[in-house]
């Protein structure tokens, strides 16, 4: 017994203990990072290549040759499933979630450090098995990242549907076997590793969304395998769950009296609080970011963790709001719509006070605290157009559209992808022990911010004008083709925003290597993460556990010496 | 597994007093377990929402099961049920220190689940044999549902006894349960006949077999009154499942004679 | 070792449950081979059953009546709390295959 406890509180030795099989969070951490770092880039490129496509349908492209139909539907699949589960659920939680939050509440690491290790390279297994349906014969599945039967359940429904969407499904089980290995560790360590003096209200505002997307990431990838599993047995045991007796090629397929509403329900049962999944931790970053870089207490702290645990709770319950257009009981989408505008109360909650935080603040415009605006900005312009889409009378006309790809791309696509940027930047000099160089960052902030509305806004009027998503070629249908002047501008405007990508990446590598090095707390920031040295030692706090004293965020509090006091200064007396 | 906790100084010892008390007043493991039980619970709750979904859908739903498989379907319940009554009582052995009865306990646990296994592997076999596959079934051609819901469910629940018995052997013998269950894994395969489904279905054993091999390689470790709480957690959770299967694919579609 | 040490810990209550599960599986059993009601009626009646059944199985052989109250309700709340919903919003469509004839 007392060997394993001497050979877990030193570091390991030896490269692959130490950075391949490591069962240190921060190492897990960031090769979750870098994990997603890999997975944004391929699923950005095949982005790259849909609006390239949708501009100039005949072109022939390097590496691809040119676009068919098939193939534009297959990108469009990988697309969102690579961009939704190995990006945005990936490098949030697993990323920063596993290097942050156990230092954040003074643990010397996870609760289940072996699970933790295991967890990423299950996730790993699954990224290679999503990849791999690119190189089967038929190539990857044609499905969308939703993968509704009777055309994900059925292998002759069209080219990827082969192999290819088994093993897309396949990684997906995968995926989520590895996100409940992550999750119920989150959980526990949360539960039972906070040092003295941390209570629940003294964690900060990224710990709590840590926990609650945990929570909610351990209730839905469950019935995500589920559903996996039995549209595995569709299509290769020839069992009838979700497909009713259907014709495909003038051939009656051996189904019968299936129902496609049930892989609906059950995977939106999952889906929805996925949604939650990638902006939670997004709302906990900006948070802690805006109050840091504001010199000012968070606005609300209790409201803001009412607030997500609400939006946490609610978000169970509105599946139903993907699904009016599909056949679902009337009833029901009545009751589906009523909890969605419910939710609306929470974030508008969280974004008041977010404003509140920054009101009359001594704000210190660095890149981090840039990236955090863009998240409040980003999740108003994008949620606004919510309430629109939770009303079935409404939706009948916009569902389908690209106002909604619009809607879900700027508020858990580009929202959650600035919360990581904001992350990225707050956090690198902690992870790396450099300083990232702030003019770049500027640059690049600046670039992706207008790019991304220059993108995504132009797609709320291309849905209202009827411009409907998932074709591959607009150019030959004749309303639709005079749409075409909005498209170019946002493909222009993606090339751009793409290409301002690698100012972010050089700097990151740079930064990493060559950057001024980088104090302890040079963010002049409370939480536990700052009282370490930088980069953290192996157990973060060499071998003592920090006690904590004081809230979270206890900037500018008046008569203190400092304008902050850090989480573990003494207890001070009240102010003269 | 339950094995991988936190290993540091600190925990290890016992010098609880640097954290604060743990919010749900129990040991990190036993809040894993639980953790993963609620999310499995979901697992399968999906699948009989997907049960109870195409039953609703097909009124017609067949109605097989006449005396003799219900009776086998009881001694079943009946052994699950006595099974975790005996996983109570290794428990209680575990924390007195009685390694003798722990033993002697886990034994009867595991010696139940199998025999639930055996017996639910002849009545699968009967089903096969008078006709049934995940996609048609020889009493309601219309209903191809019948089939497909009823090997997923007992399929899966099968699957979680498996790993209980192996997870208690290993919590019980340790390195000495590898042999025995490789030795199963081969009598399965070469006694079975071909033509079974568990001819193949045993291999489920090997991959155990390769898993616990890994677990005991990585931690080898003499589970302690808290891992055999753990995994008896892990067992009545199997049992509890079963409880409502039973009635909803059996008590459902017994036959009127 | 056994940190639940202030309840009671006779071992005679789990021969009980035992016992009442034991009973509680033979009346449903007899309902089930006796046909006692008709399909609806019958479900919702071997549904109850075993609710209590594994209410037993919950609070007594896996102990969590004996837990803090904090992990008892979090987590009871949670699981059944996705089970009410996924019942009152999932069955509503099954049943509307049926009265619509989608098939």
């Amino acid at each position: 017994m007392a060997t394993t406890a001497t050979l877990h509180s030193h570091a390991p030795q030896g490269f692959i203990r130490k950075y391949i099989f490591s069962l240190d969070h921060k190492v897990i951490g960031l090769q979750y990072f870098f994990l997603a770092l890999t997975a944004v880039w391929v699923g950005m490129f095949l982005s790259l290549l849909m609006r390239i496509h949708l501009v100039w349908p005949t072109a022939s492209l390097p590496l691809v040759g040119e676009i068919k139909p098939e193939m534009y539907l297959s990108l469009l699949t990988m697309h969102g499933t690579i961009m939704v589960f190995f990006v945005l659920t990936t490098a949030p939680q697993g990323g920063f979630g596993n290097y942050v939050l156990p230092i954040q509440i003074g643990a010397p690491d996870m609760a289940f450090p072996v699970l933790n290790m295991l967890s990423f390279w299950t996730t790993f297994v699954g990224f290679v098995v999503i990849l791999a349906a690119f190189f089967v014969s038929g190539g990857a599945p044609l499905h969308g990242w939703t993968g509704y039967p009777p055309l994900s359940a059925v292998q002759s429904a069209g080219p990827g549907e082969g192999l290819g969407a088994d093993l897309w499904i396949t990684s997906i089980a995968i995926f989520c076997a590895a996100s409940l290995m992550g999750a119920l560790n989150f959980i526990t360590t949360t539960l039972d590793l906070r040092a003295k003096g941390m209570t629940l209200m003294r964690m900060p505002l990224t710990v709590w969304s840590w926990f609650i997307t945990a929570i909610l990431g351990l209730l839905a990838f469950g019935v995500l395998l589920s559903a996996g599993i039995l549209l595995l047995m569709d299509r290769n045991l020839g069992t009838s769950f979700y497909v009713p007796l259907i014709v495909v090629n003038g051939q009656i397929m051996g189904h019968k009296g299936g129902s496609p509403l049930l892989w609906q329900h059950l995977f939106w049962f999952f889906g929805h609080p996925e949604v939650y999944i990638a902006i939670l931790p997004g709302m906990g970053v900006t948070s802690q970011v805006l109050s840091t870089f504001s010199r000012k207490p968070i606005f609300g702290y209790k409201a803001m963790v009412y607030a997500m645990l609400s939006i946490g709770f609610l978000g169970f319950m509105v599946w139903g709001h993907h699904m009016f257009m599909s056949g679902m009981s009337p009833y029901s989408a009545f009751a589906f719509s009523l909890l969605t505008m419910c939710i609306g109360v929470p974030s508008a909650i969280k974004t008041f006070n977010w404003l509140g935080t920054m009101w009359k603040g001594r704000i210190r415009f660095y890149t981090p605290m840039l990236f955090a605006i863009g998240f409040v900005s980003l999740f108003v312009s994008g949620g606004l157009s919510g309430p629109f889409l939770a009303q079935p009378v409404l939706d009948i006309q916009l569902h389908d559209t690209y106002f909604v790809v619009g809607h879900f791309h700027l508020i858990m696509g580009v929202a959650a992808i600035f919360g990581i940027f904001a992350a990225t930047y707050y956090w690198f000099p902690k992870m790396f022990g450099r300083m990232m160089n702030e003019s770049w960052g500027k640059a690049h902030f600046w670039l992706t911010f207008i790019g991304t509305y220059a993108i995504f806004m132009p797609m709320h009027y291309l849905g209202m004008a009827g411009g409907t998503r998932r074709y591959s070629q607009y150019t030959e249908v004749a309303y639709l083709q005079r749409l075409m002047p909005i498209h170019t501008f946002m493909t222009y405007a993606a090339i751009i925003t793409i290409a301002s990508q690698f100012i972010f990446v050089i700097n990151l590598f740079w930064s990493m290597f060559k950057g001024p090095k980088a104090s302890d707390n040079p963010w002049e920031s409370t939480t536990l993460e700052w009282t370490t040295a930088t980069p953290p030692p192996h157990d973060n706090f060499g071998g003592r556990t920090p006690v904590v004293k004081h809230g979270p965020y206890e900037y500018g509090v008046p008569g203190a010496a400092k304008d902050f006091i850090m989480q573990t200064d003494p207890a001070t007396t009240p102010a003269h | 597994m339950a094995d991988a906790t936190l290993q540091h100084d600190s925990v290890q010892h016992g010098i609880r007093g640097e954290f604060e008390a743990p919010l749900f007043g129990a040991y990190s493991k036993k809040v894993g377990m639980w953790l993963f039980l609620a999310s499995d619970s979901l697992t399968f709750g999906a699948l009989l929402v997907a049960f109870s979904y195409n039953r609703i859908s097909n009124p017609a739903w067949p109605t097989p099961f006449a005396k003799e498989s219900i009776i086998n379907s009881t001694i079943m319940t009946a052994c699950l049920l006595s099974s975790s009554l005996t996983m109570v009582m290794a428990v209680f052995a575990a924390q007195r220190g009685d390694k003798l009865w722990l033993r002697n306990w886990l034994f009867a646990t595991m010696g139940f689940g199998t025999a639930f296994i055996v017996l639910h592997g002849m009545e699968w076999s009967k089903l096969i044999g008078e006709g049934m596959t995940p996609f048609k079934n020889p009493w309601v051609p219309t209903v191809p549902q019948f089939g497909g819901t009823f090997f997923t469910l007992t399929g899966m629940h099968m699957l979680h006894v498996t790993v209980g018995v192996i997870y208690l052997g290993v919590i019980a013998l340790r390195k000495m349960f590898l042999p025995i269950l490789g030795a199963l894994w081969l009598a399965g395969y070469f006694l079975i006949p071909a033509s079974n489904v568990f001819h193949y279905g045993v291999h489920a054993l090997l991959i155990g077999l390769i898993v616990s091999a890994v677990i005991l390689f990585l931690k080898p470790k003499v589970y302690d009154a808290h891992d055999v709480e753990v995994a008896g957690l892990y067992w009545h959770f199997v049992d509890l499942v079963w409880m409502f299967i039973f009635p909803l694919v059996y008590l459902m579609s017994t036959k009127i004679v | 070792m056994h940190d639940a040490a202030t309840h009671d810990d006779s071992k005679g209550q789990y021969f009980w449950v035992w016992g009442a599960l034991l009973v509680l599986t033979a009346v449903e059993v007899w309902l089930g081979y006796k046909q006692v009601f008709q399909p609806v009626a019958m479900l919702e009646v071997l549904l109850g059953l075993s609710v209590i059944k594994s209410a037993l199985i919950i609070a007594y052989f896996m102990h969590l009546k004996f837990e803090s109250a904090i992990m008892r309700w979090t987590l009871t709340i949670s699981v059944v709390a996705c089970f009410v919903i996924m019942y009152l919003f999932f069955f509503p469509d099954a049943g509307r295959i049926l009265r619509l004839g989608v098939k």
